[in-house]
């Protein structure tokens, strides 16, 4: 089947299998960036925005993602000029292998907006949805408030 | 394998001539752990309006679609203190809540599913369209298969009163599948209890309701209520699980009935 996609403001017209997830989609379709972790749901490797909400996009068929916004880290920012929440994470070394940065960062975004001064207990039951095998995440957690704070202060 | 269909209905009128046509529509994101080759066609519900959470005098109503931080949130500014959002913000990840809906989670009575218990104890009702058009209690819809032929959930609609509450998942982490659940809402007047509802999620049977015992504590004196007495004479049947033998479910069941009655009767 094929069906528009709106991916970090582009649309694109994709050719896909009606059983496809998010994930296959994009994927297949230049955004590698969106990760494959466990293809259950349970990492949250894949997760993205959809509509501005974190989704795991191994547990959405892509047809019922059709003409919805999705929003990858792609979208937030690239390496000559990364989005606040990236270059937080960059300096608080809270990026060692690097597979779940790309969520990580949009579960921030996804979590400031709705907490622009989140408490622990706010940021560990919004970051229940993704894993980092890496970093003991201490460091992800001090790279949130990292990003909390400069999105208050406008840098 | 034949190409499955997508359907996108917007309209009630739509989703209904769609019915009966070797479609399934029954759950969300469940429908990812079936086999999708036996699928021949999916409803999509996104464009009907059944995303909402409304207090209707009294009574809310739960729109299928609506997701469980959707409900959640709703049902915290109706009441922070509610069964539903006490057992939904347990359930999975944040990134699946905002996926997971109440109307999907019905239709596939998942035993794990957080939502069951406290739905059962509210005595909720779900509204269908289709063949079997109507308001049913969650419970005859689970038990009568029947009425799922054919038939799309609209909505959950239930009473809200001021229940004081208590719910509790048996995991081991967060994300595994519960082995049980136990729901218990509770009334009091003047120190004496004057209503009390108890369901467990996970038995042999899928589900059981304590009415028995709900009603014998009925009128009794807060005080006088020992909860390790009653949920040492409790009977509960549970399947066995590897490892876990129903015996030793049973008796981590009752333990978690004691301190779910012990919490709704001293607060």
């Amino acid at each position: 089947m094929r069906g528009i996609f709106r991916v970090n403001n582009r649309e694109k017209e994709i050719d896909f299998h009606p059983a496809a997830t998010l994930l296959t989609v994009l994927r297949d379709n230049s955004n590698t960036e969106v990760k494959e972790g466990c293809g259950q749901g349970e990492c949250g490797a894949c997760i993205v925005l959809l509509d501005s909400e974190i989704v795991n996009a191994c547990q959405v068929l892509a047809a019922s993602a059709m003409d919805r916004e999705i929003t990858t880290t792609r979208g937030l920012g690239n390496i000559h000029s990364p989005h606040i929440i990236q270059q937080a994470f960059v300096d608080a070394g809270a990026v060692q292998c690097g597979f779940c940065t790309p969520a990580m960062v949009l579960v921030t975004l996804y979590l400031l907006d709705r907490y622009p001064d989140p408490s622990e207990e706010e940021i560990e039951r919004v970051f229940d949805c993704v894993l980092c095998r890496c970093t003991g995440y201490v460091s992800i957690i001090e790279a949130v408030k990292l990003s909390a704070q400069r999105m208050a202060h406008g840098k | 394998m034949s190409e499955m269909n997508w359907y996108f209905p917007e309209s009630l009128d739509e989703a209904r001539g769609l019915l009966g046509k070797g479609h399934v529509h029954g759950g969300g994101t469940q429908i990812l752990k079936r086999n999708m080759r036996r699928i021949n066609g999916l409803i999509d519900l996104g464009r009907l309006d059944l995303k909402y959470t409304e207090n209707d005098g009294g009574i809310i109503r739960i729109g299928a679609a609506q997701t469980y931080t959707g409900a959640v949130q709703s049902m915290r500014d109706i009441d922070p203190d509610h069964i539903l959002v006490k057992s939904l913000r347990k359930s999975s990840s944040e990134s699946l809540r905002n996926r997971i809906t109440v109307g999907g989670s019905v239709a596939a009575f998942l035993v794990w599913s957080d939502i069951m218990g406290p739905l059962l104890a509210l005595e909720a009702a779900v509204s269908l369209v289709g063949k079997k058009e109507g308001d049913y209690p969650v419970g005859e819809f689970i038990e009568n298969r029947k009425l799922r032929e054919q038939s799309l959930i609209t909505e959950l609609s239930f009473r809200h009163n001021s229940w004081i509450s208590s719910y509790y998942k048996e995991t081991r982490v967060q994300f595994d599948h519960a082995l049980f659940t136990v729901t218990i809402l509770l009334r009091k007047i003047e120190n004496r209890v004057d209503d009390c509802r108890m369901v467990i999620v996970g038995t042999k049977n899928r589900f059981m309701r304590l009415d028995n015992l709900a009603e014998s504590l009925k009128n009794r004196p807060v005080d006088a209520v020992d909860p390790r007495e009653i949920a040492q004479t409790l009977e509960i049947d549970f399947p066995s699980r590897r490892s876990l033998p129903s015996e030793y479910i049973g008796h981590l069941a009752r333990i978690q009935i004691e301190r779910g009655l012990e919490e709704v009767l001293r607060r």
